[in-house]
């Protein structure tokens, strides 16, 4: 029973992995398109990546819509979810609701809206045009990691800081932000990561200008399934890779650093 | 002389619900004051309104003779320690103490020597490197007082910091606070629900009681001459009888069940006037026989509670309920459903007319 168990799940790892792995071979692969197992190796088709304008404009592309979809979400999103988690008032749950409705609806009827919206606008295919369209999904996400840090941030550190003279402002300022940086943190991190990784939408509204990595990845596997779309994605992987090892190791390290400084003195308690 | 702090006419309501009614109050400087009173009685509101956490419905706080009444709380110098302490996570405890000098603008070497100094005073001098996370609860407590007192404050509210301390560490507390209020003189206001430390901390202590003040005393007072029922039967254990004042100039007060009773000086009884006698369990003497010389009555031991030192003997004399506190070496050879007579001495006997 416990065999079979374990094979099921052997099973499961490498069925969930295999594709993961599949790319990072294939990206080193000589073949004219994509193809496992590769006939030979070489680097080529790294070269290719890092000269060809075609791939490295949609890859500049994505890193500021990102980044622009980052700011102004957390810009829409960090007063929003103080003012959602710590006043009431009239047309509160209203608001709630309409802020987390992008998670319910699916994102290709979001897209033909966005299409057909911000046609009106005149900002389809722009870089701005894909950052509303992008904050617009993003933000939900955003304010349900933000309010479930701010949820649990005790007021009385607040309070506390108020009665030792801090105003308002200063208090939020060497209280409230620190506090809530490591929430804060992560909400935006989210939304890069979602944004970065937004197809449907971008493939809708961002055009041959605004043309992002994932919808020139797409646009490619359909016309001639080039093999940089496999380099692509194993630097990508490698990003996010890193990016999962780097802060416990970071945190490791901080903590070996630091500890002889606070071994000074014994523990009570 | 005025006095240092001053509540006047403090009312608190929440739609038609009266949190405070009419509070006033007057403290004197260095004074350790207690806000005593159950949970819902009003007192930590006050404390908040003082601090400037709650608007006042009506009324005024005057601290040296002016009114703080319109100033914002983070304008108002005064410091707290919160029940949970409040203290900042993210700064080790020298920098949490510097907090408030910061605030006020001080030189970063002479603040963090001032917090240093503070630290040393409750008596941590060489953990301010540490994070609070990394403090015992007793620690944390005494960092969180350090960090209310560096500044110098105009007063000190404790918001019952007590709450969360075990037993042992909170009558070592108790001592410290006290000790650490003496030496800098601060006028203290000190909210609990906790009797014994109100009892044992106080100048002065206020029972509170849905929104109002009961009494404003010494704990002394508090204890033996209550002045209204709730008093009485709030702080410590008591009987209380029933009875109207029949002869002031005797001080004699009859009660339906237990007769004619002798009661203690008071100036509020006169003659006709409905009051309730309190005598104290520990005041009344338990015997086999009655006792010459002394107010007798009959009782039946209902139930003992044992304390190991003491006992409470709970009993019923005329059908009044008697508690009756008995020294440990007593409790041996009675038993429940034993007939036998309380006594007490006219002294004991405390009548109250409120």
């Amino acid at each position: 029973m416990n065999r079979l168990l374990l094979s099921i799940g052997v099973f499961a790892v490498i069925f969930i992995a295999a594709p993961l792995v599949i790319v990072v071979p294939m990206s080193f692969s000589n073949a004219r398109s994509l193809q496992f197992p590769p006939p030979g190796y070489w680097l080529g088709y790294y070269q290719a990546y890092f000269t060809d304008m075609r791939w490295l404009r949609p890859t500049w592309n994505s890193i500021i819509i990102a980044s622009g979809t980052t700011v102004l979400t957390m810009t829409l999103v960090v007063p929003a979810t103080f003012a959602l988690v710590r006043h009431r008032f009239a047309g509160k749950s209203f608001a709630d609701l309409m802020l987390l409705m992008p998670l319910a609806v699916p994102h290709i009827v979001m897209a033909v809206g966005y299409y057909s919206f911000l046609g009106k606008l005149g900002i389809v295919q722009t870089h701005l045009g894909v950052i509303v369209a992008h904050t617009c999904l993003t933000v939900p996400i955003a304010f349900l990691v933000l309010s479930a840090n701010l949820k649990g941030f005790d007021r009385t550190l607040e309070r506390a800081a108020i009665s030792l003279g801090a105003s308002p402002w200063r208090t939020f300022i060497h209280i409230t932000l620190p506090i809530l940086k490591p929430g804060l943190i992560v909400s935006a991190l989210f939304t890069f990561v979602q944004s970065f990784d937004e197809t449907v939408v971008a493939i809708f509204i961002s055009g041959r200008d605004a043309a992002t990595l994932p919808r020139k990845m797409f646009d490619s596997i359909r016309q001639e399934a080039d093999p940089v779309i496999a380099v692509v994605s194993t630097l990508l992987f490698l990003l996010v890779l890193a990016g999962i090892v780097a802060p416990p190791l970071w945190k490791a390290l901080r903590t070996r650093m630091k500890a002889p400084a606070l071994s000074s003195g014994d523990f009570q308690s | 002389m005025t006095s240092y702090l001053q509540l006047t006419g403090i009312s608190k309501t929440y739609g038609t619900f009266a949190a405070l009614s009419k509070v006033d109050l007057a403290v004197d400087k260095g004074e350790f004051i207690t806000f005593l009173g159950p949970s819902g009685s009003g007192k930590t509101t006050t404390l908040m309104i003082i601090a400037g956490f709650e608007k006042a419905s009506t009324g005024d706080v005057l601290i040296d003779g002016g009114s703080i009444t319109a100033m914002a709380p983070h304008e108002r110098n005064i410091g707290i320690v919160f029940q949970n302490y409040g203290l900042f996570p993210h700064k080790r405890a020298i920098e949490n103490v510097y907090f408030p000098l910061q605030m006020r603008g001080a030189a970063r070497a002479e603040g963090l020597r001032k917090a240093a100094a503070m630290l040393d005073l409750v008596g941590l001098k060489d953990l301010g490197s540490r994070y609070p996370k990394e403090l015992s609860g007793g620690q944390q407590q005494r960092v969180a007082l350090a960090r209310a007192l560096v500044f110098e404050p105009s007063l000190l509210l404790l918001d019952e910091p007590l709450g969360a301390l075990d037993k042992n560490l909170r009558e070592q507390m108790q001592i410290e606070i006290k000790r650490i209020q003496r030496a800098l003189g601060v006028t203290t206001v000190f909210v609990t629900h906790d009797q014994s430390e109100a009892m044992s901390m106080s100048d002065r202590i206020v029972v509170f009681d849905k929104g109002r003040i009961e009494q404003a005393a010494t704990p002394l007072d508090i204890y033996h001459r209550p002045q209204t029922k709730f008093v009485a039967g709030f702080v410590g254990e008591s009987n209380l009888i029933e009875a109207v004042v029949t002869d002031a100039g005797s001080r004699l007060a009859t009660s339906p069940a237990l007769g004619e009773i002798e009661y203690a000086p008071s100036e509020t009884a006169a003659p006709g006037k409905p009051v309730m006698l309190m005598i104290r369990p520990e005041h009344i003497r338990l015997s086999r026989r009655p006792i010459e010389g002394r107010r007798n009555a009959a009782m039946k031991i209902e139930t003992i509670v044992n304390y190991g030192d003491n006992a409470l003997v709970i009993g019923n004399s005329s059908g009044v309920p008697m508690r009756v506190r008995v020294l440990g070496a007593d409790v041996v050879i009675l038993k429940e459903g034993d007939d036998c007579h309380i006594s007490w001495m006219p002294d004991a006997v405390f009548p109250i007319t409120a």
